[in-house]
């Protein structure tokens, strides 16, 4: 009931106004919703590409974050963006979508335009130490991860 | 890291604000709590009816026959007439606050947001939602200035069984007793014995509706309170009612059809609307207004337009990606062809993408001609090393795929080029034809003109004509009087040829004034 009502109203605001380079792209539900978003200056490394994003909400929104990946899309083409803190399979590396760092003030907006604002501000073409083992080998959800959030410079 | 405390089922939470809001004593915050019971919802069936299952209320006589098991409203719930001042939501549920609390940090939250919140942290980790300021809940709540709470009672709300039937609209503060003491449509336990189904407070004096019946209209079976007069609940589709703009009355399930294309009250807006005409109006008061609206006659053709314009773009899309695909493939191509010189400016872009040279182009070919289609000119020679030998096979078909793909996108960009022009030839011949009009127009005013002037050209010197004429005559007469005979005359003739010689001078002028004026 709680996340239902919460979520109504956010849909009600996406479909009106959204900061820009955001875009609403599916909302069918209350479950699972997709976001488009755009790097809006000319970081060479995400100039002129569109990253999906998809969240998972559980019953207990916002009281417990949702599940936020990127996810591969062919057409239109949606790539994994690359960051040293996204996995080549999409999950991210983001204090504020891990169970301590989430916080209920935050929305479906504010978690775009962070990401927004993470993917901007790097100029590391890499992805994070050990890609290819935890792509391999993870099985756990995102937010059962236990990330160290060493810096906090990105 | 650490393991978190499991968060309560939402049952739960009623009965951990019961407890919290025993705490600290502050007058604000002590809302009289509820008998907790009286919220249970699905309490254990002591019927066996499987309807009684899903009745709301737990099944306790003695309730019942006090018909006290009604649902307050739920705050959060509630359904606002006009949006609220964004001070007054609260971050956690994004509603304007329910019994908002204070923090130390002046962050205010819905005392019920804020419990939910810290449920799911530990005990000794709660921390303000919005700035993580740590908060001891059993000390460190305090109530909300006066004047946002009397801004809180004041906002404009529906009643929460408007959806089935009730249009009260007030203040928030009056909606719990409008739901527990007024409301017609709130829901309260059968007055039956053995039906514990709710029923709407109007029609408690009415018995039990909760025998299931057949439709006389469409004999869909459904139950007998549906049927109720009023009862926004009764769905059949075949049931007559009224439009709600012009009254008519018709079928249910025509009533959609008949707002969207016909009802001639209905106020909807101009078709000239995408175009910028702002008229909305009754359907009727529209038609009208269309006859004459510019904007509505230019608005099927803008529509075509922007249909046309975004089917290009739509096209355009895949036809970049197709042409970024290319560029890699030939930037590909090149430094395999190339690998020791590495200079994509030396590709002859031109060259590859004659169609003739790609028929002739063998499939599958192994003979080691790597530029053969190349002006050995402009390339440095390639050397058949064995190296360009074996990078041949799956070189040749990627070239000839891409140069397949290439020739195909040349094509439709020169589709899309032909249509682009065939479209600018269309405007700039609509531009022609109305420059035409205006010259024609432009000449016929000039021949008018002309014509004028000649008019009075004409008129000048005929004017001009009959002066000199009379002029001439009156020194004929006077050169006359010198031969002639009367002495009288020439004194008349030289008065009159004076008083020519005085009208002489301002005519003159004013015929000069003419002419520079036509001159112009
Ligand atoms: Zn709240
Ligand atoms: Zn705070
Ligand atoms: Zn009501
Ligand atoms: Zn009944
Ligand atoms: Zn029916
Ligand atoms: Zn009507
Ligand atoms: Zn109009």
């Amino acid at each position: 009931m709680f996340a239902t009502k919460r979520l109504q109203k956010e849909l009600i605001k996406l479909n009106e106004k959204l900061p820009p380079g955001i875009t609403l792209v599916k909302a069918d539900d209350l479950k699972e919703w997709l976001m488009d978003i755009q790097v809006m200056d000319d970081n060479p490394i995400y100039k002129d590409e569109t990253y999906r994003l998809k969240f998972t909400f559980s019953g207990n929104y916002p009281i417990e974050a949702p599940e936020v990946v990127f996810t591969p899309v062919q057409t239109p083409s949606r790539p994994i963006p690359l960051h040293p803190h996204i996995y080549s399979n999409g999950i991210i590396c983001l204090d504020m979508l891990a169970r301590e760092g989430w916080s209920p003030v935050h929305n479906v907006e504010s978690v775009c335009v962070s990401l927004q604002s993470m993917l901007t501000s790097n100029t590391k073409r890499e992805r994070p130490e050990g890609d290819d083992k935890f792509v391999k080998y993870n099985t756990r959800r995102p937010k059962d991860i236990n990330f160290v959030f060493h810096d906090n410079g990105v | 890291m650490s393991t978190p405390s499991p968060i309560p089922p939402p049952n739960d939470r009623r009965s951990s604000r019961a407890s919290s809001n025993a705490g600290p004593p502050s007058s604000n915050l002590n809302v009289p709590s509820e008998p907790s019971d009286l919220l249970v919802v699905g309490g254990p069936p002591s019927s066996p009816s499987p309807l009684a299952l899903r009745a709301s209320n737990s099944p306790s006589s003695k309730r019942r026959k006090s018909r006290a098991a009604k649902v307050p409203p739920d705050v959060h719930m509630l359904e606002y007439v006009s949006a609220c001042d964004s001070n007054l939501v609260c971050l956690i549920c994004h509603s304007p606050f329910d019994r908002p609390v204070k923090l130390p940090c002046e962050h205010y939250f819905c005392r019920e947001c804020v419990d939910h919140a810290w449920d799911a942290q530990q005990e000794d980790l709660r921390s303000c939602p919005t700035c993580r300021t740590k908060v001891d809940p059993q000390k460190d709540l305090s109530p909300v200035p006066r004047i946002i709470e009397t801004m809180l009672d004041e906002l404009v709300v529906k009643c929460p069984n408007t959806k089935t039937g009730c249009d009260w609209v007030d203040q928030r503060v009056n909606v719990h007793d409008h739901v527990m003491l007024y409301c017609e449509y709130t829901l309260v336990e059968c007055p039956s014995t053995d039906c514990r189904l709710p029923i709407s407070q109007k029609d408690f004096h009415k018995g039990c509706l909760h025998s299931t019946v057949s439709c006389e209209h469409c004999h869909a079976s459904l139950m007998k309170k549906d049927l109720e007069v009023g009862s926004v609940m009764s769905i059949c589709p075949n049931r007559s009612t009224n439009c709600p703009h012009c009254f008519i009355e018709l079928l249910r399930l025509d009533l959609k059809p008949h707002v969207k294309d016909v009802c001639p009250m209905v106020s909807i807006p101009c078709s000239g609307a995408i175009v910028g005409c702002k008229v909305t109006a009754e359907r009727i008061e529209v038609e009208e207004h269309e006859k004459t609206c510019p904007m509505a006659t230019m608005a099927p053709f803008f529509r075509e337009q922007q249909a046309r314009v975004e089917r290009s773009e739509a096209r355009l899309d895949p036809l970049s990606r197709k042409i970024g695909i290319l560029e890699d493939g030939l930037t590909n191509i090149t430094s395999m062809l190339y690998p020791a010189n590495g200079n994509d400016s030396s590709f002859p872009v031109t060259n590859p993408l004659d169609p003739n040279s790609s028929e002739a182009f063998p499939p599958a070919s192994l003979m080691p001609t790597p530029d053969f289609r190349l002006p050995p000119a402009s390339f440095p020679p390639v050397p058949q090393s064995s190296d360009t030998t074996q990078a041949q096979p799956p070189f040749d078909s990627q070239v000839h795929h891409l140069l397949t793909l290439h020739e195909s996108l040349r094509d439709e960009v020169s589709r899309v080029s032909n249509a682009l022009t065939e479209l600018e030839g269309r405007t700039s011949m609509t531009i022609m034809n109305e420059n035409q009009r205006v010259k024609e127009d432009m000449l016929h005013t000039n021949a008018a003109i002309n014509g004028m002037r000649m008019q009075l050209h004409w008129l000048m010197s005929a004017t001009l004509q009959q002066r000199s004429a009379s002029a001439a005559g009156s020194s004929t007469a006077r050169a006359g009087s010198s031969t002639g005979p009367s002495a009288s005359g020439s004194g008349t003739q030289g008065a009159s040829s004076r008083a020519s010689a005085t009208f002489r001078a301002p005519i003159r002028r004013l015929s000069d004034s003419t002419r520079q004026d036509v001159k112009l």
